[in-house]
């Protein structure tokens, strides 16, 4: 990593990505890897909320069990049309945002962490209870998708294409997006928000955009995290999941695109391995996560740029 | 009707035992702490704990319950929370989560996953307009009154009250006082995690006791302490009964939507009125 120089892999970041992927997919084989590409689409969308516009949110599975059952619900009574039944979950979820969002993002700090706790709490009551009728309540609900022409989406090999394509697309666009004045200023909102203000920017109308952006990348992993395992459960909305998501963008250095897809690579990697050699996975979590905030506040990805030279800008703080 | 009342003073009272710690921690530092559940829920395993020693009684047990609690906040306050004063709020909120999760682990280790349920201490009943009552409840109802009044004696007549009154108002000020601030606040902090101790004591006897058991309590006495105006005692203390009362009517017409409805008010409260930390 030393060598390589930030330009450069600038430049031809999405070729790294992707050659960076398929080595993964046959280090710990490709159904795995599409579950760590959905989760890694996840933790970006997560990042534009915590590393970019300064918010920690603890309700961030609410757009991600949103968009999944969006999807599963839309391939069972419309159209069992891949794209479109994730189409239908990232609409959903965004929608979801857009009307939850002038909530939230008045608030700041713990209040945001806990009234997204909150929403995502009700959520979870909706569908284990209150919708149960529909989406299944605790045994969940499964989704056959049908062909879209020649490709075959019951073949995990395609699902995985398409994850690692639709990824790619993603990282593209949010680095598009951080790299605009748009991106710019949700960084002055996280440093300074009253300054932002006083330049004259409204800041609400932006945040608010940022958030929809965000739930809506977070419902398009979980409706493809549908097209991967064809079934939905509750656990894909529990609010105490949420922790995961912060991990990762922690380890991987919040407030970085590429941060956010090593941390998401880091935490599956720990999550997938590493309960076969350690019983008590919660206290390894917990103590992981101790250590993060005590002394490893840049994650890899901070630590991996400090040592290429240059002093990686904007690093967690 | 009666019992109606009865369950959302109950529940009330004892998201007011719980819910006083978090928002006085609240108000003083700034630091939402997670790790409140925690304590919570080991008052209840530290009473399952003493009661086979102590024969069965539950007096006695409820005592060293809460007194368990001491060393284990001191702990906290003193290696995790003290050095993250100043930092950005959301470290606090990862650490302390960091902690809870690995204190419910440990639980999970010693005593196991299996919920644990506990008999009614009191197992009487009292007879209100020919509506029988769990003397147990009245109980927990004087007992929150009972903690609400020492707690405005304490913050209001003694000096040391006094202190930590000024310090929720402004910290600087006060140290500037050459008063050692972080030490009161310690103080505040042990005393707060004693009656989320003594929550967990008083509520395990109604529910079952199991490693969990503290999350779910914890987010409905955020919701208590974000209704109720951010380290505002007598604040938290309405928002609990009112909140307590949301929970027994909803519960009354639908079960498994009482605890929804709670973050539903919040939400509507912070819509209203909202709180910038």
């Amino acid at each position: 990593m030393k060598s390589i120089n930030t330009t450069t892999l600038k430049k031809f970041d999405l070729l790294f990505i992707a050659i960076a992927f398929v080595m993964l997919g046959y280090l710990v084989t490709f159904q795995r890897t599409t579950d760590f590409i959905i989760f890694c689409i996840f933790v970006v969308s997560y990042d534009l909320i915590y590393g970019y516009m300064g918010r920690l949110s603890f309700g961030h599975m609410l757009y991600l069990g949103t968009g999944a059952y969006a999807t599963a619900l839309f391939c069972d009574h419309v159209s069992s049309n891949p794209l479109l039944a994730i189409l239908a979950g990232v609409v959903c979820s965004a929608l979801l945002g857009a009307v939850l969002g002038p909530i939230v993002t008045r608030t700041t700090g713990a209040c945001f962490a806990l009234i997204n706790l909150a929403f995502n709490q009700v959520g979870y009551f909706l569908v284990l209870i209150g919708f149960s009728s529909y989406t299944g309540g605790e045994d969940g609900m499964s989704a056959f998708f049908g062909n879209l022409g020649p490709i075959n989406f019951n073949n995990k090999m395609t699902v995985y294409v398409f994850c690692l394509t639709i990824m790619l697309f993603v990282v593209y666009f949010v680095r598009r997006l951080t790299s605009s004045p748009f991106g710019i200023l949700l960084l002055t909102i996280k440093e300074n928000e009253s300054r932002s203000q006083f330049l004259g920017y409204n800041t609400v109308i932006y945040k608010l955009i940022a958030f929809i952006i965000s739930t809506g990348i977070a419902g398009l992993a979980g409706g493809l995290s549908i097209l991967n395992y064809t079934y939905v459960t509750p656990s894909f909305i529990d609010p105490t999941r949420n922790v995961e998501v912060i991990f990762a963008s922690l380890i991987g250095g919040a407030g970085s695109l590429y941060g956010a897809l090593a941390g998401g690579i880091t935490y599956m990697m720990i999550s997938n391995y590493l309960p076969n050699y350690i019983q008590r996975w919660e206290m390894f979590l917990g103590i992981m996560l101790l250590i993060l905030v005590f002394w490893f506040r840049a994650g890899v990805w901070g630590y991996l740029t400090r040592f290429s030279g240059k002093p990686g800008k904007e690093m967690g703080s | 009707m009666i019992n109606t009342l009865a369950y959302g003073l109950t529940i009330g009272g004892i998201l007011y035992i719980i819910s006083v710690g978090l928002s006085l921690t609240f108000g003083t530092m700034r630091i939402v702490n997670f790790a409140h559940a925690l304590i919570y829920t080991v008052g209840a395993y530290a009473l399952i704990a003493a009661l086979p020693f102590l024969g069965g009684y539950f007096v006695p047990a409820t005592v060293l319950a809460v007194l368990a609690a001491v060393p284990l906040s001191y702990v906290i306050e003193r290696y995790i929370i003290r050095r993250l004063y100043g930092a950005s709020i959301d470290y606090a909120i990862i650490a302390t989560y960091a902690v809870l999760l690995i204190g419910v682990d440990i639980t999970k280790w010693i005593w196991g996953a299996t919920p644990i349920p506990l008999s009614d201490p009191v197992n009487q009943y009292l007879n209100i307009f020919g509506v029988s009552l769990p003397v147990y409840r009245l109980i927990i109802i004087a007992l929150s009154l009972l903690v609400f009044l020492a707690l405005e004696i304490f913050l209001r007549r003694t000096m040391v009250g006094k202190i930590v009154v000024a310090g929720l108002e402004d910290r600087e000020a006060v140290s500037s006082l050459g008063i050692n601030v972080e030490k009161y606040f310690c103080l505040i902090f042990v005393i707060g995690s004693c009656l989320a101790a003594f929550g967990g004591v008083l509520y395990s006897p109604i529910t079952t006791v199991h490693p969990y058991m503290g999350f779910q309590v914890l987010l409905l006495s955020f919701a208590v302490v974000l209704v109720g105006g951010l380290g505002s005692m007598r604040g938290t203390f309405i928002s609990a009964f009112v909140l307590g009362m949301v929970m027994a009517v909803t519960g009354r017409f639908w079960g498994p939507a009482a605890e929804t409805m709670v973050f539903v008010v919040m939400a509507v409260v912070l819509i209203i009125k909202p709180i910038d930390v």
